[in-house]
């Protein structure tokens, strides 16, 4: 009888290595979910894994070797206890003193769960189930502990915690019922654990992919929101960049809650103000235009293909600084003709992307400038816009102008001209068409006969639009407002419900993206032709720096455009104040009121840069003299001071080795001596730099971020994007199919190193074993294992008979070679050396490509082949 | 020179095993393998067991075998036959002294055990004080008898059979007298094609039977058996040997493993077999060709299933190692 071992490595080593190591990782998970909430971890949490895992570890191999549990567990707290005691009494300072022994306390409470679960994986058959009830229930605590509940949160707290209960109890399970004696312990579990693998996680990604739906609508239940965010606002109007900066979203869907923050996003001089008057007239900053509504998605969406697209998005960032961009067509797209003027803004950007492109409609110029040296640690970036703007536009509309006497009558005027508006009959039809569509279905049957009924009295399309805003501010039968303004409105009942119906008929609250929503739909239902606009707010809150606005999170914001024929797109508000919202901060600090005129700058590449001389080499290719652009067909080369220069990027300021030889920049200077050296008006660029002192003193440089860079940058910021589970999945799949793709590519690649050697090698003996093994392995893959027959019998009854070769001609010569003291006879030799090709030739034959290729893909039959046999 | 001389020698031997087998197969058809451990045995310098029901050519397998072999006087060498019974006395073999009237003494009357070749039909059928008188004969060859010790011839060759254990009226062996047969097999019946032919040429094998040539002289096969130890033997077989032997040791289910003798026997075996195939060095072939014959009946196995099994999975095992040796 074979006295039964108390441990065995492998069964430790199983243990070690499927049980344990996952359950540190999933602690390691775990650890790092809780200390985003307890503050007394400090946040260490690899620290806090490697205590686990030291606990674990130990306890697993130690209990292995069956120690009573009692006997030994209970010194080793009593020895942490005095630890302890030893910590608090030695260390005297009071603050560390609490540090240590708090530090210590996470030690040995880490360690001695360590030790539980080690002694549970070695000993106890159910600790695994144990183990996966108490990780789900610290998942249940930490997720409690969320304040926002969202799909993706839900998804991510628990997915890996199940996947790794199931994965824990079936490899425990496994290991447990295991035969260690068995041959092939570790392929075995291997097998087993690869197809647990491939079919959990193929049936957790199709799951997650045809369920992704679903989820969505299950969190939008919880009054969660929507958006896949990792801030906050995550149902805000603007989104959060990698950078850290802000932008405009691309959609804008209408879900259970919207909240903002107040941080400043970007400050604006706009240079509008009423007519013939001092009085600053501001206007709503215009971002992007919805114009469509996906009934499925119950999102607004932005459509490229609008009739007259008169949209002017630039990008800042790709215009050198003081170089302009223009899209004149905008200006005959926006169809306003009557009461139009152009006026400037300039837009000094703090949390607002550098490639973001703000400005009142409608805009047709961007010119990106340079920030006094004063505000450079303020603002990341400027620029200058023009446009065509309305003198009936105004960002006054609900606020009510009362007491404001040019308000009042600009509201009166404005009103009056418009009155004069009946009908778009003028208009091409298709324009009509497009902006007054609404989708057909119940719903918005009951939109249209509540416009009907709003604006029964109402004769001109203003009237109407003003009943429309007036019946938002109406008040119920009991005086209170009929409708609130609220961040969290809820949605309906049912996921698909028609959120605006909802919003209009029942709940009643909502956020600008639902007044402006249902504005749209109520104005359209009427024929009248309009828009959702979505961009900021704009608030007139400056007494000192008039025409100056200051524009934080919380006021972006979406409205309706309406288009009057002759005066083009006005807009309109219709969102109600909220009342319970105090107003954001009043403006703080001062303006960058200076505002530098650059008298010369350079766009190129740097050829060459010297940081200790500060002299810097530039191939110039563009240039502006004093506001005259010259575009340089032959590239100049020109040397250039840059002791004084500050450097910059979109992201803010830079030092001056950052500049390497090859960048794309843009060199400023406003020195005074070129003030005096105006350029005549037949001056070429040539001319001008010629006239010009060198080297030229450069003020300010700034870069360009080429697009090499951008493509430097795109790795790490995919490292930091927030893991998605699908994301997760693919890769596991991936690397789930390349492994699969090795295992099924191995047979063949085997066969053709062998191959290989056998037909390259040119000593007689090496050629000889390496075609018998080639061989042999190629009979074996195709079926022909030798098993228990001797080679030569093998070759003889099997292989000749079957293939008609002269096998066993070789292998006798192959033997002779191997175990005799005799040199092989040249004849033998030349068996051996045309052994090969005709052989394999001959069994190819015999064998079709396609079993060839199916019987090439079983690895088990290479295993076999590489096993020695056991008893 | 002299390594021309010993290839020359070679090929006479190998052509005269050729010679030998080829007769012997004109009487019995398709039994090739039985033949050549035959054979092997006798190279061997040892004895073959031959087991299994009556009447599938043992008998005349060693008739053929001695008639082959022409003796000293012209004739065939000697060839004696032994029906082995219970009431078998080892006087039956040994011979035994009896009174001579002309001398007047005791005169030692050789027994049938003074031949070349002896068939010992049905050896398990005798008692075990015969079985024994068998041992020092086998192993000696030589047979004491009193105070005198008799030298058998040099050629000395067994061919026993034994009808299978679990019938009637049967002795099994000891393993002692076991061990001293080289080679145990099973005769076994010839494939069906085999037998419709030797019902065809029943007559034709028959006459064959009593009209065999003598292919070999008597000192021809003593050379034979000569040159059978100067088989090459290479190192990694020898190593496969002990890895068999040991492991039969080694090995659970079974109870008794081989001894170091039957290595040697085994190693012995081997070059004669391996001569008999034609060849002057021993391959994987003969390993496990000779593995189960030569040490299968040494071992004692724990059960059916082990006896079946066991061996040759152990011989598997060395087979599968050295078929994947590279040497150099």
């Amino acid at each position: 009888m074979k006295i039964e071992k108390l441990h065995s490595p492998k069964i430790i080593s199983a243990q070690l290595l499927l049980l344990c190591i996952p359950a540190v990782v999933i602690a390691a998970y775990l650890l790092w979910h809780i200390n985003q909430y307890f503050t007394v971890l400090n946040n260490q949490w690899l620290l806090q894994t490697i205590y686990f895992s030291l606990g674990l570890f130990t306890g697993c191999i130690f209990y292995n070797f069956r120690f009573r549990f009692l006997t030994t567990f209970l010194p080793l707290l009593l020895v942490l206890y005095l630890i302890s005691g030893i910590i608090n009494k030695t260390i005297t300072a009071e603050f560390s003193a609490f540090y240590a022994s708090a530090q210590f306390y996470i030690f040995s409470f880490l360690f001695i769960i360590g030790i539980i679960a080690g002694w549970g994986f070695a000993r106890f058959r159910y600790f695994p189930m144990l183990l996966c009830v108490s990780m789900l229930l610290i998942q249940i605590i930490i997720v409690s502990k969320t304040t926002e509940i969202t799909a993706q949160k839900l998804i991510i707290a628990f997915v890996p915690v199940l996947f790794f209960a199931f994965y824990i109890v079936y490899t425990a399970e496994l290991i447990r019922n295991m035969n260690k004696d068995e041959p092939g312990f570790a392929w075995f579990i291997g097998k087993r654990l690869t197809g647990f693998t491939i079919l959990s996680s193929i049936i957790l990604f199709l799951l997650i992919s045809f369920y992704s739906n679903d989820f969505k609508a299950i969190e939008k239940e919880f009054g969660g929101s929507a958006k896949q965010e990792k801030n906050d606002n995550s149902e805000s109007l603007t989104k959060e960049n990698r950078d850290g900066t802000v932008s405009n979203k691309k959609e804008m869907g209408l879900s259970g809650g919207h909240t903002s923050s107040k941080r400043l996003v970007f400050i604006a001089k706009l240079d509008n103000y009423f007519p013939n008057t001092e009085s600053p007239n501001p206007l709503y900053f215009t971002y992007d235009y919805y114009t469509k509504f996906d009934t499925l998605t119950q999102t607004l969406e932005t459509d490229s293909t609008m009739p007259s697209n008169d949209l002017f998005q630039p990008d800042p960032s790709k215009i050198p600084l003081y170089f302009t961009e223009t899209d004149s067509s905008v200006l005959r797209k926006a169809k306003g003709l009557i009461a139009r003027k152009v006026a400037t803004t300039e837009v000094y950007k703090v949390l607002l992307s550098p490639k973001e492109f703000l400005a009142p409609s409608t805009a047709f110029f961007c010119q990106p400038i340079s920030i006094d040296k004063e505000y450079q640690q303020q603002f990341k970036s400027a620029y200058r816009a023009k446009m065509y703007v309305s003198d009936l536009n105004s960002a006054y509309f609900v606020y009510n102008p009362a007491g404001n006497a040019t308000l009042e009558n600009f509201q009166q005027t404005r009103f009056e001209a418009l009155r004069k508006i009946s009908n778009w009959n003028s208009e091409d039809s298709n324009f009509i068409n497009y902006y007054t569509f609404i989708p057909h279905g119940e719903s918005f049957d009951s939109i249209r006969s509540l416009a009907q009924l709003i604006t029964k009295n109402a004769a001109t399309p203003i009237d109407k639009i003003i009943a429309i805003r007036d019946y938002f501010f109406s008040k119920d039968e009991n005086g209170q407002p009929l409708f609130k303004y609220t961040d969290n409105p809820g949605i309906p009942g049912l996921p698909s419900a028609n959120k605006l119906t909802f919003f209009l008929f029942e709940n009643r609250r909502g956020y600008c993206a639902y007044f402006a929503g249902a504005t749209l739909f109520l104005l359209r239902a009427l024929g009248i032709p309009s828009r959702v606009s979505t961009g900021f707010l704009t608030v007139d809150r400056a007494d000192k720096n008039k025409g100056w606005y200051w524009f934080y999170e919380d006021q972006a914001h979406a409205w309706v455009q309406v288009f009057f024929p002759g005066y083009g797109w006005l807009d309109f508000d219709t969102t109600i104040p909220n009342t319970e919202q105090q107003q954001s901060p009043a403006p703080d600090g001062t303006p960058p009121i200076t505002v530098q005129s650059a008298f010369f700058v350079a766009n190129g590449k740097v050829i060459s840069i010297d940081t200790g001389s500060k002299r810097m080499q530039m191939l110039v290719t563009k240039m502006i003299y004093h506001d005259k652009t010259f575009e340089l067909k032959q590239p100049v080369k020109i040397n250039m001071d840059v002791s004084l220069a500050t450097v910059n990027k979109d992201t803010g300021a830079v030092p001056l080795s950052t500049i390497t030889a090859g960048m794309e920049v843009t060199s400023l200077s406003f020195s005074e001596q070129f003030k005096n050296i105006v350029p005549l008006e037949s001056d070429s660029a040539n001319d001008i730099l010629a006239k010009i002192p060198k080297p030229i003193p450069i003020d300010e440089i700034r870069i360009a971020d080429t697009e090499k860079e951008k493509q430097q940058m795109k790795p790490q910021a995919k490292a930091k994007e927030p893991f998605s589970i699908l994301h997760i999945l693919w890769i596991f799949l991936s690397i789930i199919g390349s492994i699969l793709l090795t295992l099924f590519l191995l047979p063949w690649l085997i066969y053709r190193y062998f191959r290989y050697k056998a037909t390259h090698t040119t000593v007689v003996r090496t050629k000889a074993y390496y075609g018998y093994t080639s061989a042999m392995y190629f009979l074996n893959q195709l079926g022909y294992a030798r098993k228990n027959s001797s080679p030569l019998a093998f070759a003889r009854d099997i292989v000749d008979t079957n293939f008609k070769t002269d096998f066993s001609a070789f292998v006798q010569v192959y033997l002779k070679s191997k175990y005799s003291n005799e040199q092989l006879k040249p004849w033998e030799e030349k068996i051996i050396l045309l052994f090969y090709p005709t052989f394999e030739q001959a069994v190819k034959n015999k064998i079709l490509f396609k079993d060839r290729i199916s019987k090439f893909l079983n690895i088990y039959r290479t295993i076999n082949y590489f096993n020695t046999p056991k008893i | 020179m002299e390594q021309q001389e010993i290839i020359v020698n070679n090929e006479t031997a190998l052509h005269n095993i050729q010679r030998l087998t080829d007769n012997i197969e004109t009487v019995i058809k398709g039994k090739r393998n039985q033949i050549k451990f035959v054979l092997t045995a006798l190279l061997a310098k040892g004895h073959i067991l031959m087991e299994d029901n009556p009447g599938t050519g043992k008998t005349i397998m060693a008739r053929t075998l001695a008639q082959s072999i022409s003796g000293i006087s012209n004739g065939s060498v000697n060839f004696k036959r032994i029906q082995f019974t219970p009431d078998l006395l080892p006087m039956d073999l040994l011979g035994s002294h009896i009174f001579d009237d002309v001398k007047k003494d005791f005169i030692f009357k050789r027994g049938p055990l003074f031949c070349n070749v002896l068939l010992a039909d049905e050896i398990n059928r005798a008692s075990p004080k015969v079985q024994s008188a068998l041992l020092e004969c086998m192993a000696e060859n030589q047979i004491t008898m009193g105070e005198t010790t008799y030298k058998l011839e040099n050629l000395f060759f067994t061919i026993a059979t034994q009808n299978p254990i679990e019938m009637e009226g049967t002795y099994p062996l000891p393993a002692a007298q076991l061990d001293r047969f080289f080679i145990k097999i099973k005769f076994g019946y010839v494939d069906e094609e085999t037998e419709l032919g030797i019902y065809k040429d029943y007559i034709e094998i028959n006459n064959n039977l009593n009209n065999i040539q003598q292919v070999l002289d008597i000192s021809e096969v003593l050379y034979l058996q000569q040159q059978s130890e100067n088989v090459f033997l290479h190192e990694e077989i020898i190593k496969a040997v002990r890895n068999i032997i040991w492991a039969t040791r080694k090995q659970q289910d079974i109870l008794l493993g081989a001894s170091t003798r039957s290595g040697i026997t085994f190693i012995k075996c081997l070059k004669a077999y391996a001569l008999v195939n034609g060849r002057t060095y021993v391959i994987e072939d003969d390993l496990l060709d000779l593995a189960l014959p030569v040490l299968h009946h040494r071992l004692i196995f724990r059960n059916k299933e082990a006896e079946a099994k066991t061996l040759g999975a152990i011989v598997n095992i060395e087979m599968e190692r050295l078929s994947k040796l590279k040497l150099n």
